[in-house]
């Protein structure tokens, strides 16, 4: 396929660096129904491998939907995903692989609340990666530490702030090692004085060249750290392009207006 | 508030963290009112206030009346009960092997008081509660010595009076003899201890009388009760004190009650089916078929099958694990069928063997680890072999007992026990069925949705009948389970579709985003449900679960009707049929009712308590 | 852009997820049924060997037995005997949820009474009657009636009450020659009512002030009653109506009843697929659909296809059975109309005794719970009402504090608070545990075997334990409670939705 000039081309935007790293995601006209809505409508993507990708839009324009069937919490019904070269089927085992590579932090936490800190970010290290008990916590407390909270290990979820369980939730998708994260509007339920302690462990990650894609509303966090934004609406890619590009030399006029509406 | 959404509880539960104070969560009591404010505002506050008053005082002493009536009638013969109390307990149970019952009875004890310890139940009871109890008791007491109808010995009647007043003067100067008594606590272990000590006094120094049958004959003397009964309650009573200081002790010395509760819980799953099984019934053994069969067969079983799982727990060979468990379960479950259509012979505990191997093998994948977690897995199926064949063995096995009548359980034991494996069988069974109905897919839903529906629009009556009758009729020929087993798989049955209800609405409070949270990080569906979903689940069904435990003692009343002998049918039929007391019906029944009462009302009382502490009430 | 031609690999059926759910659940069903089937031609075996035919056919047989007390005490057929029991059970289940219901509300309102005699008293009841099982409450009453006096009374004397070993006994109502003409005279009457209830609301809407749309429809209706019971003999003529349609029915060719039920099918069937798929339908086209639609379209296909099985090959005496029932209620309607009936809608009569000793038990002399009855009806009522109580307080509690508050602002009493304000939003909370608590009044009506009440259980053991046909008395059985939860439960989800919708 070669390169076009259109606004929508999942190539739009990369540096000669980027593109000519590997491919870690690519979405090829993928559908999506819920019911008789349809949340996608055949959405193009790539990403490339240690890029930091953030995607903006109106609520319900299908950002979460997106990221969610590149994890396979959603089923997509149309047109194909393949992460690290392994395509999304019915395949159990490309499933689990896929699982098991792509860790995603959401906007609600979802820590489980009837196990400790410890507990929660070592659960699935033991279970899935069917690592020692004593190495997974090792590895937990190195997490924790990274993430700023390591005297925490032994509470339970409920006991903490907002912001400490975010960095616990993202702790614990770092525990399975993984080679993508996907984060679905990591600081929309947070006080805004937690906001910027889960965007710092964030920042922190993308420095040290993991790949992300960052559903978020956060536009400081994206024009500082993403490579590249996409912007969607109505289950469609609208436009592709470096925060520069976007942020200043909007090409759509939705994008615009958008724009004019949060800035 | 991000914080407080994530799911419906956030009180950490385990005691070992003893992070939150739970004695918090009780509402603070309020001060002390003097007398004569407190019947201004409570009875006479206004004209529909104290025309209530006057309408329930009379209302009261009607009921009492009756009630006393009932109790103190001049047909009634206490002595009915009196004598029956041994039947009434444990049926035609040997009297030279009580030692048995008394045992189980003394561990019993000794469980319960380690798993309060284990537990911590040891709430703060104040002052005021105390005196407000006393009062309470007082009154009725002295109401009821005046209400009493002339046939009540005078004894009794006064008797009444002066504890009841005594009471009143105790709770009086509890009350307003100290000060701010709302604030002042006493322990757990100080109440505890003073009610053993009543308890014990009062054994071995009330002249309640003894009362036996010689020869048929019902004598009845002067003086305490005979020593093999208090003598043995006393041991008891001492038993629990004891354990639950051990308990305390244990936990203090291994900074913790994790692992003190994690071995009660283990024994409360299998401690009664060994004091059943083993201590009550006594299987005589043939050992020399047992050494020649049953051992070389739990070893085989044992040893080969802990290590195939050993090997099939290595992470690696999920595939050959799954192709093993399926190949071993096409194998079982051809076991079965050729056992419906008599094809050859093969003992019942190798084709449950096969069985359970065949599920453990499915299950290896999902328990694969490191060599402690693959170590633990097979020492689990030893741990199951080893209980499951004793049991059956057990079961299978003549008894010693001299018993004319085939079961050896009746009377009070038969009741406990048969609630008790009810639950405890239902369980799984209600797990399954709620899992499949609240599943994503459709044709278990259905299946689920059906039986359920179905079983919970029956009475549970004509389920026992149709077990107790129809069991033995679906079954081949050769194959035979015997009533009581008959009316218990049915009341499992029956239960079991309750019990998914309670379950399932644990269920629908988990919230969306856990399964998702699993999801996104590679748990499979198993790993999900049991160690995500289930324990969050299930402690939200707490409250519902032991409202079936209580439905479940009360209803297990029902196998009077299909012919078990248990309390109900004891003082139903059996003693008034007896040429001492014929129709003494009603004592036996009024009796009862104390001892139902009694246990349910404590169990739900329990329940509250630990409602309380598990921070269940207060989600949201 | 097309995107290029994705090389889909199709993995092996093992590892397909959609195999792998669609299998197990199949396989799972199949066992299910296999199990089922293998079962139940088990027990016919089983059955056979003994000599036991499997079937319904004894229901004709002579019954042979003597009911303590029904509409029948000396049925002809098992059938009779049966249906007997089951007109015992549903007296004893509708008594008891009407008695329990008001008990209960009694009691849970007192629990949360400021009075405190009357808090404790309800707390004392709901705490010890809810913790003893409904059996041995059932059996402790019959000891109790049992120990009532002897009934001493001469043959022939009449009184207000009587209570005694032989039952308790009120004086009674019932329904006598006149009762349908006056209920259809009363319907007739109340069209013009309506109109006029409806001109009136109409007036109220236009023109405003007080229209006493409430009073005015009341007093008419009290008026239209008077009217009726006298002058209902002028609702004769149904008679002739129903009768005519009776004779129609009985014309009916039996398959003309197969066809119309296989229509009716079928058409249920097309219509849900149909309303299914419109409701999937989208501007865009119709969305996608995922296996549980496939299932549930199947589901609906494979349901009507099994009923028109039924109807056709399995049970065609279905269709006869639709035609001769049919045929026989409107002959029995019309046998109430006109013809040489008396005139008075209802009459009433005290007890009576008959003989030495004796009631006659269902004959229009006074009301009699026999001591049976009483036994069950006690324990039921009292249980049930224990469990109803805290539905109720439970209700209570839950309507909001505010609205309490705020009814008091407005200057509403307590009273009034409680009528007008907290019951009617308590109520909606109450209904569904409620109606569980009727269904279990229902069911434990069947605890009556204990103490000798000829309701269905009681009079099915004693109907098998002659002719050993359990299997399909169990299926009556089941049939018979499963019709009263649906109706229970169907009766309650209408309320409960009707009241959701006034909510509105």
């Amino acid at each position: 396929m070669t390169t076009t000039n259109s606004m929508t081309d999942v190539h739009n935007g990369l540096t000669d660096e980027l593109r000519a790293r590997n491919d870690i995601i690519e979405c090829r006209g993928v559908d999506k129904w819920f019911g008789d809505f349809q949340a996608l409508r055949g959405v193009d993507l790539l990403v490339k491998d240690r890029e930091v990708m953030v995607v903006l839009g109106p609520s319900g324009s299908g950002k979460s939907t997106l990221i969610r069937c590149i994890n396979r919490l959603e089923v997509h019904q149309g047109g194909d995903i393949i992460v690290d070269g392994v395509e999304l089927t019915n395949d159990l085992r490309n499933i689990d692989k896929i699982r098991s590579e792509v860790g995603m932090v959401f906007q609600q936490f979802n820590l489980f609340p009837h196990l400790t800190v410890l507990d929660n970010i070592t659960l699935a290290p033991i279970w899935v990666r069917k690592k020692a008990k004593k190495e997974a916590e090792q590895k937990a407390h190195e997490l924790l530490e990274r993430v700023g909270i390591p005297e925490q290990a032994n509470k339970f979820p409920g006991q903490l702030s907002g912001g400490q369980q975010q960095r616990v939730a993202i702790a614990r998708s770092l525990a399975m090692e993984p080679r993508v994260m996907l984060f679905d509007e990591p600081t929309s339920a947070l006080d805004p004085e937690m906001i910027s302690e889960v965007l710092d462990v964030m920042k922190d990650l993308a420095n040290g060249g993991m790949t992300m894609i960052c559903v978020t509303h956060e536009m400081g966090f994206a024009r500082e750290v993403a490579d590249r934004i996409v912007f969607m609406e109505d289950g469609r890619v609208v436009e592709i392009g470096t925060p520069n590009q976007f942020f200043t030399d909007p090409k759509s006029d939705r994008t615009k207006l958008f724009l004019s509406q949060i800035l | 508030m991000g914080a407080t959404m994530d799911g419906p509880i956030h009180v950490p539960q385990d005691g070992d963290a003893e992070a939150l104070d739970y004695t918090k969560a009780a509402p603070p009591e309020e001060p002390v009112t003097p007398p004569g404010r407190w019947v201004k505002e409570n009875l006479f506050s206004s004209t529909s206030n104290t025309i209530q008053t006057v309408i329930f005082g009379g209302l009261l002493l009607v009921l009492l009346r009756f009630v006393l009536n009932l109790v103190f009638s001049e047909e009634n013969n206490w002595a009915a009960v009196a004598t029956n109390v041994r039947l009434l307990m444990s049926y035609n149970y040997p009297a030279e092997q009580y030692v048995r019952i008394w045992f189980t009875v003394g561990a019993l004890a000794a469980a319960a008081g380690l798993s309060m310890a284990a537990w911590q139940l040891h709430p703060r009871i104040s002052v005021r509660r105390i005196g407000v109890n006393l009062l309470g008791t007082g009154g009725v007491l002295i109401v009821m010595g005046i209400l009493t109808p002339g046939a009540t010995p005078s004894s009794i009647r006064i008797g009444m009076l002066v504890i009841g007043a005594a009471l009143l003067v105790i709770g009086a100067g509890l009350l307003f003899g100290t000060e701010d008594p709302h604030l002042k606590h006493v322990s757990f272990t100080a109440v505890l201890l003073t009610i053993s000590g009543l308890i014990i006094a009062f054994l071995w120094l009330f002249p309640l009388g003894k009362y036996l049958f010689i020869d048929g004959e019902a004598i009845q003397e002067d003086g305490t009760v005979s020593a093999t009964t208090k003598g043995p309650w006393t041991v008891t009573i001492l038993i629990l004190l004891a354990s639950l200081f051990v308990g305390r002790a244990i936990g203090k010395a291994i900074g913790g009650t994790r692992p003190l509760r994690l071995a009660m819980g283990v024994w409360w799953v299998i401690g009664p089916a060994f004091l059943i099984f083993l201590v009550l019934r006594d299987p005589e053994f043939d050992w020399d078929y047992v050494l020649k069969v049953d051992l070389p067969l739990a070893l085989a079983f044992g040893l080969g099958g802990g290590a195939l799982l050993y090997a099939l727990t290595k992470p690696t060979f999920a595939d050959q694990a799954r192709a093993v468990g399926a190949v071993l379960m096409g194998f079982a479950i051809f076991n079965w069928v050729a056992a419906f259509f008599g094809w050859y012979a093969m003992l019942q505990k190798v084709r449950f063997s096969f069985l359970a191997l065949a599920l453990f093998a499915l299950a290896a994948p999902t328990f694969a680890g490191e060599k402690s977690a693959r170590l633990r897995f097979a020492g689990m199926w030893l741990g199951l072999v080893a209980v499951g064949h004793w049991l059956i063995t057990g079961i299978n096995t003549p008894s010693t007992l001299d018993i004319t009548a085939p079961p050896f359980l009746g009377g009070f034991v038969l009741t406990v026990s048969i609630a008790y494996y009810v639950m405890l069988a239902s369980f799984p069974l209600g797990i399954l069925l709620a899992l499949a109905r609240t599943s994503r897919m459709p044709i278990f839903r259905v299946l689920s949705t059906i039986y359920i529906e179905f079983v919970r629009g029956i009475p549970l009556i004509t389920v026992l009948f149709f077990f107790s009758i129809m069991l033995n009729l679906f079954l081949p020929n050769g194959m035979a389970v015997s009533e009581l087993a008959a009316v218990f798989t049915g009341y499992t049955v029956f239960s079991a579709a309750y019990m998914a209800e309670n379950i399932r609405g644990g269920l629908q409070s988990v919230r969306k985003g856990q399964y998702e949270a699993s999801d996104a990080l590679g748990l499979t569906g198993v790993q999900r449900t049991g160690l995500i979903v289930l324990p969050q689940a299930l402690r939200v069904s707490i409250p519902n679960l032991v409202g079936q435990a209580i439905a479940t003692f009360k209803e297990t009343s029902l196998i009077a009707i299909v012919g078990g002998f248990d309390l109900l049918r004891i003082a139903d039929k059996t003693i008034p049929a007896q040429t001492a007391f014929i129709g003494q019906k009603r004592v036996g029944l009024l009796f009862i009712c104390v001892v139902y009462w009694a246990f349910s009302y404590s169990m739900s009382r329990a329940s509250r308590n630990l409602e309380v502490k598990l921070g269940v009430g207060q989600a949201r | 852009m097309p995107a290029a031609s994705a090389h889909h690999e199709r993995p092996p059926f093992w590892r397909n997820t959609n195999v792998l759910k669609w299998g197990v659940q199949i396989l799972t069903l199949a066992a299910v049924v296999a199990a089922f089937w293998f079962l139940v031609s088990q027990a016919k075996t089983n059955l056979d060997d003994k000599g036991i035919p499997v079937g319904y056919d004894w229901l004709n047989d002579p019954a042979n037995i003597q009911l303590g007390e029904g509409i029948d005490t000396v049925p002809d057929t098992m059938g009779r005997a049966l249906w007997s029991g089951m007109v015992n059970t549903l007296r004893v289940a509708v008594l008891g949820i009407i008695a329990s219901t008001i008990l209960g509300i009694v009691l849970g309102i007192a629990r949360l009474s400021n009075n405190w005699l009357a808090q404790k008293i309800a707390s004392v009841y709901v705490e010890t009657i809810r913790n003893i099982p409904v059996l041995v409450q059932i059996l402790l009453w019959g000891v109790i009636v049992a120990s009532l006096p002897e009934l001493t009374a001469d043959p022939g004397e009449k009184r207000w009450f009587f209570a005694s070993q032989k039952g308790i006994s009120l004086p009674r109502v019932f329904y006598a020659d006149g009762f349908y003409q006056f209920v259809a005279l009363l319907l007739v009457l109340a069209i013009p009512i309506w109109f006029v209830r409806r001109y009136l609301k109409r007036k109220q809407e236009l023109e405003g002030g007080e229209q006493h749309v409430g009073s005015v429809t009341f007093g008419l209706f009290v008026l239209a009653a008077i009217i009726a019971w006298f002058a209902n003999p002028i609702m004769a003529w149904p008679r002739g109506v129903f009768h005519a349609i009776e004779d129609a029915w009985a014309e009916i060719p039996q398959s003309v009843m197969q066809l119309i039920l296989t229509v009716i099918a079928v058409a249920g069937a097309a219509w849900w697929i149909k309303r299914f798929l419109d409701s999937r339908r989208t501007p865009a086209g119709l969305a996608k659909l995922i296996d549980d639609d496939y299932f549930r379209m199947i589901f609906a296909v494979v349901g009507a296809l099994a009923f028109v099985f039924v109807v056709w090959v399995l049970w065609p005496g279905l269709s006869s059975w639709i035609i001769n029932s049919g045929s026989d209620f409107w002959g029995w309607l019309g046998d109430k109309f006109g013809g040489d009936r008396g005139s008075r809608p209802l009459d009433g009569m005290r007890p009576t005794v008959t003989e030495g000793g004796r009631f006659v038990n269902y004959a229009p002399t006074g009301w009699t719970l026999t001591p049976a009855f009483a036994a069950l009806f006690f324990g039921l009522t009292f249980y049930t009402a224990s469990f109803i109580a805290e539905i109720v307080r439970g209700g209570i509690m839950a309507v909001p504090q505010g609205q309490n508050e705020a009814a008091a602002a407005l200057g509403l009493s307590r009273g009034q608070a409680l009528r007008k304000v907290v019951l009617p939003q308590a109520f909606r909370i109450v209904m569904p545990p409620l109606g569980n608590q009727y269904l279990n009044i229902t069911k434990n009506s069947s605890l009556g075997i204990a103490v000798a009440f000829s309701e269905v259980v009681q009079v099915g053991q004693t109907l098998y334990n002659k002719n050993n046909q359990t299997l399909a008395m169990y299926s009556i059985f089941m049939v018979f409670f499963l019709v009263c939860s649906l109706t229970i439960s169907g009766v309650v989800n209408y309320i409960n939705n009707k009241l959701k919708i006034v909510e509105r």
